[in-house]
C-alpha cells in the first residue's frame, strides 16, 4: 500500500470551545498507480486532507504511514525530502514564483535535489516538453495565460518524476476548455503509472477520475470505484 | 542545494528587486564611506608624521645647557658623552643656528630671505618655487649622526676639521641645489659673511617633499664660530641615543651629568626627547580614531538595522514564495542560506561601492585638510568589505531564521 491513512484526526484550537476537527477520524488506503478524487464542498475538510497526504501537515492524532514509513516519525528535514523526491504538487493558484523564468521554474525542485546544471537542464526541458510549453522557456510566469502557467506548474510537478502527483483544484482558475487539457493531461499521467490525487469540490471533474472518495466535516461520506469519463 | 547555486539565486533575487536592493545599500554604502574616510585620513596622517620624526631622527635628546659667565660647555659634554660608549651614546654635537650671509655666484642668502617676506599667497597658501634661505647650524663631526643626514657627495666634518677651526662647510641636498643648480658643489669655495669657505660634502636629500625642507641646510664646524658669529653661545646641543630604551638612560645620566655641572647659581640646563613628543602624538592620533572611528561605527550600525529591516519586510512580502520552495520541497536551511547570502551579498556589493566613495572621501579630505595626497591602506580596504559582509551576515540572521520557521502550510496560505 502506498498512502495507508488510519484514524487520522487533524484538529485546530484542540479543547478550546472554538475546536475545528478538519479532519475527523478518516481512514483510507491509496494504492500505487491508482487515480483517486477527493470530493467534498469546501469546508469538508479536502484541503487539509491535501495538505496532510502531501506532508505539508501533520495529523494531531493517528497513523500516516506514506511508502510504510510513519510520516509523524520523520524531521522537518526528512518531510522536505519526500515533498522533494516522491510528491509533486499542481496548486489552484500555480504558485509558480514570479521572478524566475519558465525554465527556472521547472528547475528548482530539480536543485532542491542537488542534481547538477547539465542534467537538470536537460530533465527540465523534457518535462517543459511534455506539457507542450518548450517555446515558452525564457518567459516569466506574468507574462502567461492561466492556462500556460498551470502547465509550467505541472511540468515542475513531474520534473523530478515522483511517484506520486497531487492536484488541488488545478482546473479552479483555468476556462473550461484548458481545464479539459489539464485534467487529460493528468489521465495520461496516470496511465503511465503514477498515483494521481486529484482533490476538487466538481462532481464533473471527479468523474474523469476511477475512485471518487467524499468528504464531509472532515470525515469520509463515500468511497467508491466509478466508470470514468475518458477525456 | 550547493553554495553556487544559491549565490546566482540570492543575484537573480537582488537583480529583481533593484530599486529596494538600492535603498537597503545605501545605509551601507555611506557607513563604510565614512568609516573608510576616517580611519584612512587619520591613518595617513599618522604615517606622514611618523615618516617626518624618521627624517628628523628618532632617539634624540635635546640638551639646552648655559652658564651666565658664558662659558662654553660642549667641550666637557663632549668627552662625557664619548665616555659613556656607544651602548648609549651614538654621537653629539651642537645644533645651534645662526645667521649669516651665503654668496655663491649671484646666488646670495640675502636675496632668498627677502622671498621668505612674501612666500605666501592672499589665500593662506604657501607659494611654490620660491628659493628659500638655508639654516645655517654650528656642528661637530657627529652632526650628521645626530640629526640622521647621511653623506650623499663628498665627506663629512671630520674632527680634524672642527679641532682645526677648518673654513669648510657641508650642504644639505636642498640648499645644494638653490646656490649650485645641477653643478657638482663639492670643492667649491661659496663667502660666508666675506670670508671663503670650501664645500667638502653633500648630505643625501630626506625630506623632499615640504616646503620647509630639512634638506634647506648647511653645517659649519662649531669651532667656526669665533669668526662667523663671535657673539652667538652655543646652548642647544644633541645627543643621539643609541636605542628608545637607551633614551631614557641617557637622559638620567646627562641629568645627572648636568646638574654637577651647572646649577640655579650659574646658569640653567634642560634635557628632553622627542621620543616623548612622538608618543603623545601618537596618542593623539590613536585617540581621534576612536572617537571618529566610533561615530562612523554609529552609522554603520544604523545602516545595518536598514539591512534588518528591508530583509524583515522582504520575508512578509516573499512569505508564499518561502511556501512554495518549502512545499517542492527546500529544507529550512535552503531557506536560511538564500536569505543569509541574499544580505551578506547586498552589503558586500554596498561595500565594493562604499569602499570606492571611501578612497574618494580619502582623497578629498587628506587634500582639503592636510593637503596631503592619501591612499587607504590595503588593510583597511580589505577590512571594510569583510566589515560590510560580516554586517550582512549578521543582520540577515534573524530575518533568515524567521523565514525559515514558518510552516509549508501556513506560508502557502499568505497572500
Amino acid at each position: 500500500m502506498l498512502i495507508h491513512l488510519e484514524n487520522v484526526y487533524k484538529i485546530y484550537g484542540e479543547s478550546l470551545e472554538s475546536e475545528v476537527r478538519a479532519l475527523d477520524g478518516v481512514s483510507l488506503d491509496i494504492d500505487r498507480g491508482e487515480f483517486v478524487a477527493i470530493v467534498g464542498k469546501s469546508g469538508s475538510g479536502k484541503s487539509t486532507m491535501m495538505n496532510v497526504l502531501g506532508c505539508l501537515d501533520i495529523p494531531t492524532y493517528g497513523t500516516y504511514l506514506l511508502d510504510g514509513v510513519d510520516i509523524r516519525e520523520l524531521t522537518d528535514r526528512e518531510l522536505s525530502h519526500i515533498r522533494n523526491r516522491q510528491i509533486g504538487f499542481i496548486f489552484q493558484q500555480y504558485n509558480l514564483i514570479q521572478s524566475l523564468n519558465v525554465l527556472e521554474n521547472v528547475e528548482l525542485p530539480l536543485i532542491y535535489q542537488g542534481i547538477g546544471t547539465d542534467k537538470r537542464r536537460e530533465m527540465a526541458e523534457e518535462a517543459l516538453a511534455a506539457v507542450d510549453m518548450t517555446d515558452r522557456a525564457k518567459h516569466r510566469p506574468a507574462e502567461m495565460s492561466g492556462g500556460q502557467q498551470q502547465r509550467t506548474a505541472i511540468a515542475r510537478a513531474i520534473a523530478t518524476h515522483p511517484p506520486i502527483v497531487m492536484a488541488d483544484e488545478p482546473t479552479g482558475a483555468l476556462d473550461s476548455h484548458t481545464g479539459q487539457d489539464v485534467l487529460r493531461f493528468l489521465q495520461e499521467l496516470n496511465k503511465k503509472g503514477s498515483t494521481v490525487i486529484l482533490i476538487t469540490h466538481d462532481n464533473g471533474i471527479a468523474a474523469t477520475a476511477r475512485r471518487i472518495v467524499r468528504l464531509a466535516d472532515g470525515k469520509v461520506l463515500e468511497d467508491r470505484v466509478q466508470e470514468v469519463d475518458w477525456l | 542545494m550547493n553554495i553556487l547555486q544559491a549565490i546566482k539565486m540570492a543575484f537573480k533575487s537582488i537583480l529583481g528587486n533593484k530599486g529596494r536592493s538600492v535603498l537597503t545599500m545605501l545605509g551601507i554604502i555611506i557607513g563604510i564611506a565614512s568609516v573608510m574616510t576616517i580611519v584612512s585620513t587619520i591613518n595617513g596622517y599618522n604615517e606622514e608624521s611618523l615618516k617626518q620624526f624618521e627624517a628628523m631622527g628618532t632617539n634624540k635628546v635635546n640638551v639646552s645647557a648655559s652658564r651666565y659667565d658664558g662659558k662654553n660647555v660642549f667641550d666637557e659634554l663632549y668627552n662625557y658623552c664619548n665616555s659613556l660608549g656607544s651602548d648609549l651614546v651614538l654621537g653629539v654635537t651642537p645644533n645651534s643656528t645662526f645667521s649669516a650671509t651665503v654668496v655663491y655666484g649671484t646666488q646670495n642668502s640675502d636675496v632668498m630671505s627677502k622671498n621668505q617676506d612674501n612666500m605666501w599667497n592672499d589665500d593662506g597658501t604657501m607659494k611654490t618655487g620660491m628659493v628659500l634661505p638655508p639654516d645655517m647650524y654650528f656642528g661637530s663631526n657627529q652632526f650628521a649622526a645626530c640629526n640622521n643626514f647621511t653623506i650623499a657627495k663628498g665627506r663629512d666634518l671630520s674632527y680634524l676639521d672642527v679641532q682645526r677651526y677648518k673654513q669648510v662647510c657641508v650642504l644639505g641636498a636642498r640648499a645644494a641645489q638653490n646656490f649650485f643648480n645641477y653643478a657638482d658643489p663639492v670643492g667649491q669655495t661659496m663667502q660666508v659673511n666675506g670670508l671663503p669657505f670650501t664645500v667638502i660634502g653633500v648630505y643625501a636629500e630626506k625630506d623632499p617633499d615640504s616646503s620647509w625642507s630639512m634638506d634647506n641646510m648647511i653645517v659649519f664646524p662649531y669651532t667656526t664660530s669665533r669668526y662667523l658669529a663671535a657673539d652667538t653661545s652655543m646652548t642647544e646641543f644633541v645627543v643621539k641615543a643609541a636605542s628608545a630604551s637607551a633614551t631614557t638612560e641617557v637622559i638620567s645620566r646627562l641629568t645627572g651629568y648636568l646638574s654637577g655641572q651647572v646649577n640655579d647659581q650659574n646658569g640653567y640646563f634642560s634635557v628632553y626627547s622627542d621620543n616623548e613628543w612622538q608618543q603623545s602624538s601618537n596618542d593623539w592620533t590613536k585617540t581621534m580614531s576612536l572617537v571618529l572611528g566610533g561615530i562612523a561605527a554609529i552609522s554603520l550600525l544604523v545602516g545595518g538595522i536598514g539591512i534588518m529591516n528591508i530583509m524583515l519586510v522582504t520575508v512578509t512580502e516573499r512569505t508564499r514564495e518561502i511556501g512554495i520552495r518549502r512545499a517542492i520541497g527546500a529544507e529550512r536551511r535552503s531557506i536560511v542560506v538564500q536569505f543569509l547570502i541574499e544580505a551578506a551579498m547586498i552589503c558586500g556589493i554596498g561595500g565594493v561601492i562604499g569602499i570606492l566613495f571611501g578612497v574618494l572621501g580619502t582623497l578629498i579630505a587628506g587634500k582639503l585638510l592636510l593637503k596631503m595626497t592619501i591612499f587607504p591602506a590595503a588593510w583597511i580596504t580589505l577590512f571594510a568589505f569583510l566589515l560590510s559582509v560580516a554586517l550582512g551576515i549578521l543582520f540577515g540572521i534573524y530575518p533568515a531564521a524567521k523565514a525559515a520557521k514558518l510552516q509549508p502550510v501556513e506560508a502557502l496560505r499568505a497572500e
